[in-house]
């Protein structure tokens, strides 16, 4: 079953995805990389039916970069999410749907602003400060709600927070899906997109 | 005129009566109604060639029990769901190996198929759900690899072989094609295999198992698996790993084929009766401990109980 | 002997020239010219009419009519307004096929089409036209000024070829020589709107026949940024051509003014 979390913070956004890949009830694979770099800065993070993953996911990975090659700049996040969502909402009514849950996220380069967007298999998308897919969502979102401050010293979800702080959050919401989930991932990929474009962090 | 045509015709099921009648004399009592039978006649008369049938009351019912309607209901025959193959990738190159059995339901319909296909002399696929499914777009893939040979003068990579089967199997999804294959070879990046199922899941690793069984083989296999496996130990693992799948999963079984790929393309290792395994052991070859695979075989004359000194075991003091 | 390579536009003469562009060029070149000038905070188009009269009714256009003032400035999407020169009949259909390409690029990717795509879009039907046979080529050229958040203010050209280029300052259409000339003096780099707004007015006044300008001969508008930043596209009505020049002091002093004043 697969759990990925993604949040935002002061001028980034996060994206973390568990590692396996299992078919029945065996683990096929424990290091497999969920996350696809779209462009220089945006990251799609998917997840749902096998075959259709992958398979959409380089559907989508290989048109924004044909948008890129064409028009020399790269779509900006909200119009490649958009662009995104239209392509899995036709797929929905059409003779094979795509069966994907995505997580978007990407840093608009031009208004710098992070953009993150929970989509899933049916075409809904809403932009929204953190994310989760999968049953990590049932234990993340009630955290990530919380206001900061109420318990002493320790902060949730802050839009201003900065990269370290955001890293905590996230490792917040990691640690209690390990702790209560009765089937709990032992790896997840985490990646984050800012000014700086995309990379891999270590977590 | 219809009767007096079906009694000179020699393709009619009449005819195979009429041969049946012949062969056997009129006293054997063979009549027009016991074609095709609930009697279950898997053979009418020697010499006269038919279908092989299931000895059991009524073949055709007997089969559609086991087909698999849940999966898609206009995809009626299943056959062998059973299996245990497993591939993993070490310092040596690849090692292959699968069980033999071909079973439809609980009815054991061959003990010796290939379950390994030889693509092209350095890449082999692992066959595993529908038998006809693998084969055939097996084969076929063999044919596209060969092609890109000619057009590219070079081989195909097992990545590129791999995703052409994906992508081919991807665009059946939801048809009924039921496959879980392992393309292993070696190619200029060394030993490589992926994963390939008719859900379209691609996956490239070190080790992996498919089947019924592979749960089985897995135990053994995970627990042995190390990087830096000399091609004996290798092979002895692969074996080893296949007889645990034979052994425990009713499914899996009869005998085991290993095959190892190295750098100059695969070679077939050998067939290994499961039984004789259990037993005696794979003989020998290289790689072999030595005695049979079997827990009754390897622990024989030792025991848990744990008497007091002096006193007489199977606990009757 | 060239009138064999005249009759579809597919074939080439032997010199390896398409005659039916040449001729579609030559068309626009007698054309209402049509002027624009790019600065750091907007674009500035102006077109000169061609076609007028008296008995012609232009009710329609006094009030600044839908998404343009007649015939020759056109809004193509909220980010993007367009100039043409040459048959207006071709530029009508052009300009519908523009605005249906900006609305599929809306509803593709929910944001304004970038003002160079769009250009491309209409360039790629315009070579189309070069190519298939039995077909005659747009014979209209357009200005597009455009904002987009990738390259800010833009001005395009493009040609009946299917060509296409960015501009500081250009003009199409008759006396676009003498235009272009004029511009190529006058113009600074650091010109703001302002300053670009005079500077069209006063290359028409000089490049278009008659010595006077008013909005019955012209057409005008600007592309600038509104108070949120977002693209700002202003087609003038006539009143406010004439009065822009009335302030730039190019208006032409005819009765009607006079009594005006008096």
């Amino acid at each position: 079953m697969d759990i990925s979390f993604a949040l935002t913070g002061k001028g980034y956004v996060i994206l973390a995805s568990d590692t396996t890949a299992a078919r029945s009830i065996v683990k096929m694979k424990v290091d497999e990389d969920k996350i696809k770099v779209l462009s220089p800065h945006l990251l799609m993070a998917y997840s749902g039916e096998p075959g259709d993953t992958v398979q959409f996911a380089e559907y989508i990975e290989r048109n924004i970069r044909l948008y890129q090659i064409r028009n020399t700049y790269a779509l900006r996040p909200p119009s490649a999410a958009s662009w995104i969502r239209r392509t899995l909402a036709d797929s929905l009514r059409s003779r094979k749907p795509y069966a994907v849950n995505l997580l978007i996220g990407g840093y608009d380069t031009s208004t710098h602003q992070p953009h993150l967007y929970w989509v899933d298999y049916l075409g809904t998308m809403s932009e929204v400060p953190f994310a989760a897919h999968g049953y990590g969502a049932y234990f993340a979102l009630s955290l990530l709600d919380r206001e900061d401050g109420l318990m002493s010293g320790s902060s949730y979800h802050d839009p201003e927070a900065p990269l370290e702080e955001g890293l905590k959050t996230l490792r917040r919401c990691l640690d209690e899906v390990a702790k209560r989930l009765v089937v709990t991932p032992e790896k997840y990929k985490v990646k984050v997109v800012d000014k700086d474009g995309v990379r891999e962090i270590e977590i | 005129m219809n009767s007096f045509l079906t009694r000179y015709s020699s393709t009619t099921p009449e005819a195979d009566i009429r041969k049946a009648k012949e062969l056997y004399g009129e006293d054997e009592d063979f009549s027009e109604v016991m074609w095709g039978s609930t009697g279950g006649f898997g053979n009418l008369a020697s010499g006269v060639p038919m279908f092989k049938l299931p000895s059991v009351q009524d073949p055709s019912s007997f089969l559609r029990m086991h087909t698999d309607d849940h999966a898609d209901p206009s995809c009626r025959i299943k056959i062998k769901h059973g299996t245990t193959t497993l591939a993993f990738r070490f310092q040596g190159g690849v090692i292959v190996a699968v069980d033999s059995r071909a079973t439809a339901g609980s009815y054991v319909a061959s003990g010796t198929v290939k379950k390994v296909i030889e693509i092209n002399p350095y890449l082999l696929g692992t066959m595993a759900g529908g038998a006809a499914d693998c084969q055939y777009w097996e084969t076929y893939l063999g044919i596209q690899c060969r092609l890109h040979e000619l057009r590219n003068r070079e081989r195909i990579s097992v990545a590129a072989a791999s995703k052409y089967l994906s992508n081919l199997v991807y665009s059946y999804k939801g048809m009924g094609l039921s496959m879980g294959t392992m393309i292993c070879g070696w190619d200029k990046t060394g030993p490589a295999i992926f994963y390939v199922d008719s859900d379209g899941t691609r996956l490239k690793g070190d080790l992996f198992s498919v089947g019924s069984g592979s749960t089985f083989a897995y135990g053994v296999l995970d627990q042995g698996y190390r990087w830096d496996l000399t091609d004996e130990e290798a092979q002895e693992l692969g074996r080893r790993s296949i007889y645990a799948a034979g052994h425990r999963d009713a499914f899996s079984g009869n005998t085991v084929n290993l095959y190892h790929v190295k750098q100059d393309g695969w070679k077939f290792i050998g067939n290994y009766d499961v039984s004789e395994l259990h037993y005696n052991g794979p003989g020998d070859v290289p790689g072999a401990t030595g005695g049979g695979y079997g827990y009754d075989i390897r622990v024989a004359g030792r025991t848990s109980t744990n008497a007091p000194e002096g006193e007489a075991g199977e606990g009757q003091a | 002997m060239a009138r064999r390579y005249d009759s579809r536009t597919t074939i080439f003469s032997p010199e390896g020239r398409l005659y039916q562009i040449e001729y579609a060029m030559e068309a626009i070149s007698h054309a209402g010219s049509v002027l624009g000038v790019l600065s750091k905070d907007g674009v500035v188009l102006a077109a000169e009419k061609k076609v007028t009269g008296k008995l012609l009714d232009m009710s329609g256009s006094k009030e600044g009519g839908y998404g343009g003032s007649g015939e020759k400035i056109f809004l193509l999407n909220s980010n993007v307004v367009a100039g043409v020169a040459g048959i207006t009949a071709d530029a009508n259909s052009l300009v519908n096929y523009a605005r249906q390409a900006a609305q599929r690029h809306l509803y593709m990717y929910n944001e304004d089409i970038p003002v160079e795509l769009l250009a491309q879009r209409l360039c790629d039907l315009k070579q189309g036209y070069t190519q298939y046979g039995g077909l005659r080529p747009f014979g209209v050229s357009l200005l597009y000024a455009g904002y987009d958040p990738h390259y800010q203010f833009q001005l395009y050209h493009s040609d009946p070829s299917g060509n296409y280029s960015g501009w500081k300052a250009t003009c199409i259409g008759a006396n676009n020589g003498t235009a272009t000339s004029l511009l190529k003096q006058e113009y600074k780099e650091d010109i703001s709107v302002e300053d670009a707004i005079e500077l069209v007015l006063r290359t028409m006044s000089k490049t278009m026949d008659s010595t006077t300008l008013g909005s019955e001969k012209l057409e005008f508008a600007t592309l600038t940024l509104d108070a949120n930043k977002q693209p700002k596209a202003k087609i003038y009505k006539p009143a406010e051509i004439d009065a822009l020049l009335q302030k730039h002091g190019l208006a032409k002093k005819d009765e009607d003014t006079d009594m005006a004043s008096a």
